[in-house]
Parts: structure tokens; sequence; C-alpha cells
């Protein structure tokens, strides 16, 4: 079935879901394009909003320049750092091969 | 060649520079991963744990901002951090804290010569940033099964210094990149090595017929880790893409990595998957105010950089263009330079040797001069010894190795100073009688009670002596004659 | 009275008095978690030894009289987004089952300071996205007020052991809601500060710009109590303020006469329950015969707070979540071809539905072509929200509304329908978006099931909604109401 072409389709979830490496099943794709179309909807007000006159704010804070001294400070031992590895070979953390 | 008459070449580089920093970028960790043992040097922060926080390093920020005014750069008032997501196994979080929009700096550009002909290339950008672990593979990356990651190196502070497109040739890339290594190295801001990778290059190589304002398709070449690679690698890649654009071909878009050991470029990732970083402003940390007078204050320690101290050195001493580039391309190098001069050596035969011999041998070591057991006493005493021919031009380079192979140059310099040089009490009165003879005044000075009288009878004895002369015993027979 | 129904600051004087030992009121609320526990689920793990031994710590600094605070020897619960040196924490998530982390928030560590007892990691929903608790990687949990009811959420756990007397105190975190909508839904006070009031170092992040840490408790005063010891600067925090903390029970009984108090008419939501609209109102006029002002106000961009918080905060937590790859960590997908597929595997895996589905949002809301529809946009409608919330300030001192617009849920009523359970936090996310504090406190029951009245005060003035929200306590009195669960003990 053709999708209306403002809706979010079953393509876009898939290149979404790839984007943050989330596998989802082929049902998925429909029921998270389907959840997501509904979301997306009911926060289309957003849109509405008439927002020309003010910038955007990405922090609430009044803080700035809020910076350390370059001192280097005592880190976590190797074997504190690995101790969470799900896979390790010696002092490392191991990964499987990176080609795709 | 005709091809290169066809096409015009563009290069426009990305340069990663680690910044010397004692601490990390955003944590306390230390940044001497190099000898630290594997994933030693980490925390929380550094290794992205669950709630950990990044804070800034004013050090790290005031050394990019010290880099963006050494490179001619518009320093804006207001700049922040951004997340650039991907994922990759060397960033523990997930994304990677950068600059994208407001970046620290803008609008640069740095000079620097081709054989001797002045060139200016902008500088898009200076941004900072963190660098990324250390992945080890076993094997070719293709093949490997696994890797290894240590992320001691996550987290240190990294300059991204990219230039306009405005490079025209291998040569001239090559020229650009060391020129901005001597920069970073005169200001003290990063160590220049390539070959640990605490500096790195990326190259965008394209083609366009010659008169064509558009650019060609690009290529981005990556992993090339001295200038000699990035040469090679620049040259490569044009005959390719030439040779794919005479036969009537297409170009794609892609990274390509560079191949030392092959002299190739290898295709690494096609954009068959378009990345997508989605950056947005990292909301773990406030943005930054620069005040006009913190950058007067970071302004005001910068030290003479290269171009000001070549211009200097042909000014003062009389240095060919050429010979006054080369020694300023690198800081200690030129620091050597002067120092050998300041102690007595005439320029022109300074500049000689450390461009000629010192270079020849310390390219073939892999060594910087200073690191050399030379040292610009030595090479003043060895010029010394030929100016004043007491050895020739022949023994002075057989001499001059010798210093150089040893662990301490003394004794090859001592050796050629004694070859010829006179003990024998019945020549050296000759000339004692001849300086007394000469100098009337000093002697008369000397018999006053003036010791530095004595000194320059000495010297007079060297210079009659051509320098053979044994300073002890001269000075023994002056003051034995006198009295 | 048992010793697990008690307050802070009763224990305290108890303990300064030497009538009990931390010991005694440890094994009393360990005791009551045995009892209760399997009928709440609040808690992901108890950590029984752990907090025996800093009883007893906590006894010897009290014997000695060295260093003694108000929190020296009180059982305290954690939300499970707290990093505890050495102790499980997963925020609520399968993906980080069995995660020990080398470190401890910084609001763990000034506790600990302080002589605190950790009872253990509270359930929540997972990553604390969440209204109804429903959404843990675990279990859901169930209200002691109707155990059939959702505890609200995300902070439902530590709400559900505050309610039940598992716990005297506890932390949670709110991103939109989720420590004030819980607190009502379980009739205890609960309170988000002002962003970067309290650190956030240590707390696994869902959305960065609007997370906050904040007290869990029985009453006004022991919350003031607990925000007292965590509020104030971390250098480890870029985003915490550097502004002293104030005494805030200095001012907490000044009550209300001559105060300014605002109700935004756009928090009587569509949707309100007829119970909850009335308590409020009650509410209302029992602090104007307090003495104080009421006006009407308008915050005009109420309505699009919702939609706002529901593109940054997903959008951030798309981000955030980035570094659960298996890697150095969590869970790691088995049998995995090469990387790219042990991601996607991971990640499938070790993610609930409501996560996957807000990563998915928030990607989509960051990806290249939808970033100014979006995102930017949604920053921008965050500065109206300030802006309104400026405006309003300017007139009142605080705002009054409700809560939650519905008291407690039935489990399992709303988990088909994301968007209705969004609208849970419609009336808690403006305070989020608008840098302003709230705080959430008991204001009546309908069906047997709490209400609670809402008191928002401007940035950094979190004295001014305790002040409010203490005179309302101390004159409705409805501190003594105590969930089945608490009194049946
Ligand atoms: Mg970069
Ligand atoms: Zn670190």
């Amino acid at each position: 079935m053709p999708e209306p072409e403002s809706e979010l389709s079953s393509r876009e979830v898939e290149h979404v879901a790839r984007l943050a490496r989330l596998g989802i099943t082929e049902d998925e794709v429909i029921r998270y394009r389907d959840q997501l179309r509904h979301i997306l909807t009911a926060i289309d007000a957003l849109k509405r909003a008439d927002t020309s006159t003010v910038p955007a704010t990405a922090h609430p804070l009044e803080e700035r320049n809020v910076m350390r001294d370059d001192r280097s400070e005592p880190c976590l031992t190797a074997e504190e750092a690995l101790k969470n590895a799900p896979s390790r070979e010696d002092s490392y953390f191991k990964v499987k091969a990176i080609q795709e | 060649m005709a091809i290169t008459t066809r096409y015009e070449v563009v290069v426009g580089l990305e340069v990663h520079a680690q910044v010397l920093t004692q601490s990390k970028m955003f944590c306390g960790c230390s940044t001497d991963y190099l000898v630290a043992p594997p994933n030693a040097n980490t925390c929380p922060v550094c290794l992205g744990l669950p709630g950990s926080l990044p804070v800034i390093n004013r050090r790290a920020v005031e050394a990019t901002i010290r880099t963006a005014l050494a490179l001619n750069c518009e320093i804006p008032e207001f700049s922040k951090f951004d997340r650039k997501n991907y994922f990759y196994p060397d960033l523990p979080k997930g994304y990677q804290i950068s600059q994208y929009d407001l970046p620290f700096s803008r609008h640069g550009h740095l000079d620097f010569d081709v054989n001797g002909e002045a060139r200016r290339a902008g500088i898009t950008r200076v941004h900072l940033e963190e660098d990324t672990g250390k992945l080890q593979h076993e094997g070719a990356i293709e093949q490997a099964q696994s890797s290894l990651i240590n992320f001691n190196r996550a987290g240190v502070p990294l300059m991204e210094i990219v230039s306009e497109p405005d490079l025209r040739s291998a040569d001239e890339a090559r020229e650009y990149v060391m020129r901005l290594r001597a920069i970073l190295q005169y200001i003290g801001v990063n160590n220049g090595d390539m070959e640990s990778g605490q500096l790195r290059c990326d190259a965008n190589v394209s083609l366009r017929p010659v008169g064509r304002i558009e650019f060609g398709t690009k290529v981005e070449v990556k992993n090339m880790n001295s200038f000699r690679a990035i040469h090679r690698a620049i040259e490569y890649e044009i005959v390719r893409q030439t040779e794919v654009l005479e036969a009537g071909g297409r170009l794609v878009q892609e990274t390509r990595g560079w191949n030392d050991a092959r002299g190739l470029t290898v295709s690494q990732r096609t954009k068959e998957f378009a990345e997508d970083y989605r950056y947005f402003p990292e909301p773990d940390l406030p943005p930054l105010e620069v005040s006009r007078q913190w950058v007067a204050e970071i302004g005001s320690s910068l030290p003479e950089l290269p171009a000001a101290r070549r211009d200097r050195l042909i000014a003062n001493f009389g240095l060919s263009p050429y010979d006054a580039s080369v020694l300023t391309s690198s800081k200690p190098m030129a620091e050597y330079f002067e120092e050998t001069v300041r102690l007595g050596a005439p320029a022109k035969a300074a500049a000689n040797w450390i461009l000629g011999d010192f270079s020849r041998f310390l390219n073939a070591d892999h060594k910087e001069i200073q690191d050399a057991s030379v040292k610009p006493v030595h090479l003043q005493q060895l010029i010394a010894l030929i100016d004043s021919g007491v050895i020739s031009g022949k023994m002075a380079k057989q001499t001059f190795e010798a210093m150089y192979r040893a662990p301490d140059p003394e004794p090859a310099l001592t050796a050629a100073k004694g070859s010829s040089q006179i003990s024998g009490d019945a020549e050296l009165t000759g000339i004692v009688d001849q300086v007394i003879a000469e100098n009337e005044k000093s002697v008369a000075d000397f018999k006053a009670g003036k010791e530095q009288a004595l000194k320059f009878l000495i010297g007079q004895g060297m210079k009659l002596s051509k320098g053979r002369a044994n300073p002890q015993r001269l000075e023994a027979l002056l003051r034995e004659k006198i009295a | 009275m048992k010793l697990f129904q008690r307050t802070i600051r009763d224990l305290h004087q108890m303990l300064l008095d030497r009538e009990i030992s931390s010991v005694e009121l440890t094994e009393s609320v360990l005791g009551h978690i045995d009892a209760v526990g399997e009928k709440t689920k609040a808690y992901l793990l108890v950590t029984r030894e752990l907090a025996l031994r800093q009883a007893k710590a906590a006894d010897d600094r009290l014997r000695a009289r060295r260093d003694v605070k108000p929190l020296t020897g009180i059982p305290i619960a954690l939300k499970d987004v707290l990093c505890v040196k050495d102790v499980v924490s997963t925020a609520g998530s399968k993906i980080l089952k069995g995660f020990t982390p080398p470190y401890s928030a910084t609001v763990v560590d000034r506790l600990e300071s302080e002589g605190a007892v950790f009872l253990g990691k509270t359930n929540c929903d997972e990553f604390a996205m969440g209204s109804s608790n429903e959404n843990s990687g675990y279990w859901p949990v169930h209200n002691p007020w109707g155990l059939d009811r959702v505890p609200g959420g995300s902070s439902g756990g530590s709400a559900a052991a505050v309610a039940s007397g598992e716990a005297i105190a506890a932390l949670g975190s709110d991103t939109g809601g989720s420590i004030r909508q819980p607190a009502a839904l379980t009739g205890t006070v609960g309170m988000k500060p002002t962003y970067g009031r309290v650190s956030r170092y240590g707390l696994i992040a869902f959305a960065s710009s609007l997370d906050q840490i904040g007290p869990m408790t029985r009453d006004v005063v022991d919350a003031a109590l607990l925000l007292q010891s965590i509020a104030g600067h971390d250098p480890r925090d870029s985003t915490s303020s550097t502004r002293p903390v104030p005494d805030y029970l200095a001012t907490l009984r000044k009550g209300v006469k001559g105060m300014r108090l605002g109700v935004p008419k756009e928090y009587f939501v569509t949707g309100m329950e007829p119970a909850v609209e009335q308590a409020i109102n009650d509410a209302i006029r029992l602090l104007e015969q307090q003495g104080a002002k009421i006006e009407e106000v308008s915050l005009p961009h109420s309505d699009v707070a919702l939609p706002a918080y529901y593109i940054i905060a997903p959008a951030e937590a798309s981000s955030n979540l980035a570094r659960y790859d298996g890697v150095r960590y969590g869970h790691q997908a088995p049998g995995a071809k090469n990387l790219i597929e042990e991601y996607m595997l991971t990640r499938q895996q070790g993610f609930g539905a409501e996560v996957k589905r807000r990563i998915m949002l928030g990607t989509y809301a960051l990806s290249s072509g939808y970033y100014d529809a979006y995102y930017l946009q949604a920053q921008k409608v965050r500065t109206l929200i300030i802006e309104d919330f400026k405006r309003a300030f300017e007139k009142v001192d605080a705002l009054l509304g409700a809560t939650s617009p519905t008291v407690a849920f039935p489990l399992g009523a709303k988990t088909q329908d994301p968007v209705a359970m969004y609208l849970n936090d419609i009336i808690t996310i403006p305070a989020n978006l608008g840098n302003v504090c709230g705080i959430s406190v008991p204001c009546g029951l309908a069906d047997g099931l709490p209400i609670g009245l809402q008191v928002i005060a401007p940035g950094f003035r979190e004295e001014t909604a305790l002040q409010v929200a203490y005179a309302f306590e101390a004159a409705a009195d409805f501190r003594k109401l105590q969930s089945p669960l608490m009194r049946a003990a």
C-alpha cells in the first residue's frame, strides 16, 4: 500500500533504526512506523507554535566558561576499567570484526 | 605530462593535532597514553560509563585559540561544544564531543613557500574535540576476526585544523603541513610527531578541468603518517583520478586509505550508507564566552612564528630564502642554528652544516636535531677549526661524522684539534717571541697586572699558529717570557 | 508507631537521644521490606549487608557524637539510575544487567559522607522513560495504596518504597515529572529541584538538559532536609550551579500570609478527573484561608510543552543511550557475525519497547532534514515556556496546580497507547522545560487513592516551593495519611 508522502515511511523507520543501531524485525518496522506516526501527529502542535521572534534554548543554564585546570588526577586501574567488559583479552576490550 | 595541463588539482587538508596537556580534554586522566599499560589511563568519563559527565580543560581551549591566532583566524565571541553522533568501537560514548557551527575560530590563513616561492592557503576553521581510543587488529582490518581496544587515547584533546581547498599540488600540500607543524611546535601546542599519530593528516583530493570553477568529485585520503606519505598519496591519487577521468569514467565520493608499503590508496568506505552525524549542542557543557581580553592575553604570549623568523634570518644573517625556510621549518632546528651562530660560527657555514650532512644523518636515523649528541657548541668548534685552517674540509666531514656517531662528540673534536696541534716548545717559542714583539702595549698592560691582556696575547698566538698551538703550553711560555 | 513509619526528623531526634540505634532502625525497615516487598516490588536490589554495615558505622558516629548530620543513620532508598560503587546499577534496564560501576554518583557520596544508610536500588522505568513504572526492564511496581494500580513513574519504586514503609526517604530523578507524578500517585512528597541545583554526576542520563535528582519523602520537612544534603555545586558536573544553597529549614515555617500564589488556568487540562480538580480547588482555598493572595495566571504555551518535551528528551536520549553497545559493559548479544550485527542485536535485546521508541523518535528528530522542524523548533518552544514562567513570576511568588490529572490508574490500562501514557506528564513537564522547581504534596484521596498538589516556584527558589508546600501540609494535615501497606504493619 502506498504511503502518504508527508507521513513517516517504513523505509525511513528502517533508516532511523540503522542510524541508531537498533535491530528491528519486519513486524516491528510496521509497528514502530504506526506508533511514531501517531506520536508525530499528537505533537504536531509543535510545528504551529509561533517561534519567529525567539532564539532556541539549548541549555537552561546561566553558567558560562565552566572549565577545569589542566591537572592530571588518579584514574581507574585497568582491572577496574575492564571489570564489566563482556569480552576481553589481556588488558584490552575485545570486539567483533569491524567489516560491515 | 599532458594530463597535468588538462586538469587542475584541488587539495584541502584536515589536520588533527593532539594538544599538549597534562590531562585529557574532559577528565583528569593523564595524557601519557603512549607509555601507559593498556586501559590504565581511563576513568568513568573517558570510558563513557553511565552517569559520567565532561568538564572542559581550560588549557586545551587556550591552546586552540593560540593556534587559531597563529593561523590568523577570527575568534568568535561565543562558542560551544556539540555532539557528533556515530557508532564505532573506539568511540566510548557513541558520540564525539566536538564543535559544529560555533567553533573557536574561523577564516584564517597560513603562509608557506614552495621552493622559495610564497604561497597562502585559507584556514576554514580550527576547532577542538576529543580523540578516540585505539583499535588493534590481528592482521589486516579486512580479515581480522576481532579487534582489541585500548581507551588510553580516548579523550585526549585534539584540534582539527581545516584548510580551504586552496592547495594545487602534492608539493604544496606537503609544504603546507610542514609549515603548519612548525607553527604548532613553535607555539608549544603539539609535538609534531606524525609517526605516533600525535599529528595526523587527511587530504581531500579532486580534479577539475582547467578553467572550471565547480569542484570535481572529491576523495578523502586517510592514513598518511609522514610528509613523504602525504606527498606520495596525493601524487598517487592525482594519477589514479586522472586515469579514471581520461578513460571516460566517473569518480565516486569515497574514503581511501593510503597503504605506504604498497604505495597506493585503497577504498575503505563508499558512501552507500551515508553517515548522518546528527550534531546537536552538547547539553552537558555550558557554552563559552570568549572575551576579547582573554584572546588578547593568549595572543600576547605568542612567540615569534616561523614566517617572521625566516624573514629575520634572511635580514640578519643574509641567508637565502630557501635555507631560511628550511631552517625555520622546525623550531628546534632554527634554535640550533641561532645558538651555533651566537657562539661565534659564521651564519652561512652553520646553515650549510645543519642543512647538509647533519640533516642527512638525522633523516636517515629518523632523529630530531635536539636529540643529536652534537650540540651547537661542538658544531661551532668544528667550524672554527676549519676557518682557522687547522683541519681541511675533507677532514671536517670525517670529524663531523665521528662526532655524530659517538654518544659523546668531545673525543672526536679533541682528536681533530690534537692531530695537528703544536706542543713542542721549540716551535711555540718562535710564535711567542713574535707575539711579544708585535704587541708591546698588551705586554705592558699584562706587566702592569691586567690579566685580561694575557688572554689577548694567547689569542694572537693561536691566530699565528692557525689554531694549532696547544693553549696551555702557549700560556705557560708567554708568562715565562714576559716575567 | 513502628520505626519504619516515622520521618527523618523524628528518627534523627530519637537517634540523637540514643532512644534507638541505626541498626535497630535499619532492621525495622529491612524487616518491613521482607514483609511487603513481594507486594510492591519496589526494589530491584536490597543491599542488606551494606545497609547494616553503614548502620553500625552510623551508630559509632552517633555514640561518639562525632560529625552527626540530619541523615546520619537514616535508611534511604536510591533510584536505580544512581551509580553506587560496586553495587549493581542498571537504570531499570536489561542492557545494564549486572553492571557494577567503579564509582559513585556525587549525591551518593554526599549521603554517604552524612552517614546515611543505603537500603538498595529502587525499581524504575527503564532509563527513567515512563510514567507508570511498567517500562521497567525487570518487573512493574505496585502502588501500596492499591496493588492493582501503578505507582506512577519513572521513580515509581522510590515512591512506593517511601509510601509502603520500605524506606524512610528516597532519591528519585525527574526529567518530565518522574519524581512529582509518582509522589502524587503514592501520597508522598516529591521535589524536582531547579536544573543545576543538584549534581547529575553519576546519574545515568535520560535527557541531559532536563534531568534532576530530588528527594522523595513522607513530608515537606524531610524533603527540605534531604534536599539540603544533596544540593550545591559539584566541579564534576559543569551544569551544576555555583549559587549558594540557602538554609531550607530556616524559611520553611514562615507561612503564606501575604504571598501571591498564581493558578495557571491552563493546568486544569481536559481529561482531569473531577475528584482531582475538586481536591486542587480545596487546596487552593485552604492556602487562601492561610493568608495567601490567589490570582489566576496564564502560561499560554503550556499546550506545546508536551510536544516540545517529546522531541527534546528523546533526542538527547538517543545520543545518551548510544554508549550501550555491548563493548565496555552491559549486555552483549551472543552469536553475531560481525560488529554491526552485534551492535544491532545487543541493542535489540537489551532495550525495551518504550526505550526503542524514544531512541527512534529522537534519532528521527535529529536526523538531517528534520532537525529544524523538530529539534530546533522544540528548543525555540522551550524559550517560549521559559518566558511564560518569567512573566508569571513577575506577578506571583509561586504557582499552584495538580501534579497529575488523574489518580493512580490500573496496571496495564495505558500500556498499549504511548500517547495516552505521555499525557500523564502534561502538567509536570513545563517545570522541566521552564527551568523552575516544583514539589508535589499530598492533598487528599479519591476512592482511597492519593492526589497531589503541585507547587511551582521560580528557578533556584526551592525555599519558596517548600515554604508553600509546608504551609499547606501543616494546615491540611494529610500528612497522617498512610498507605494500607504501611498501616497494616
Ligand atoms: Mg574531527
Ligand atoms: Zn578519563
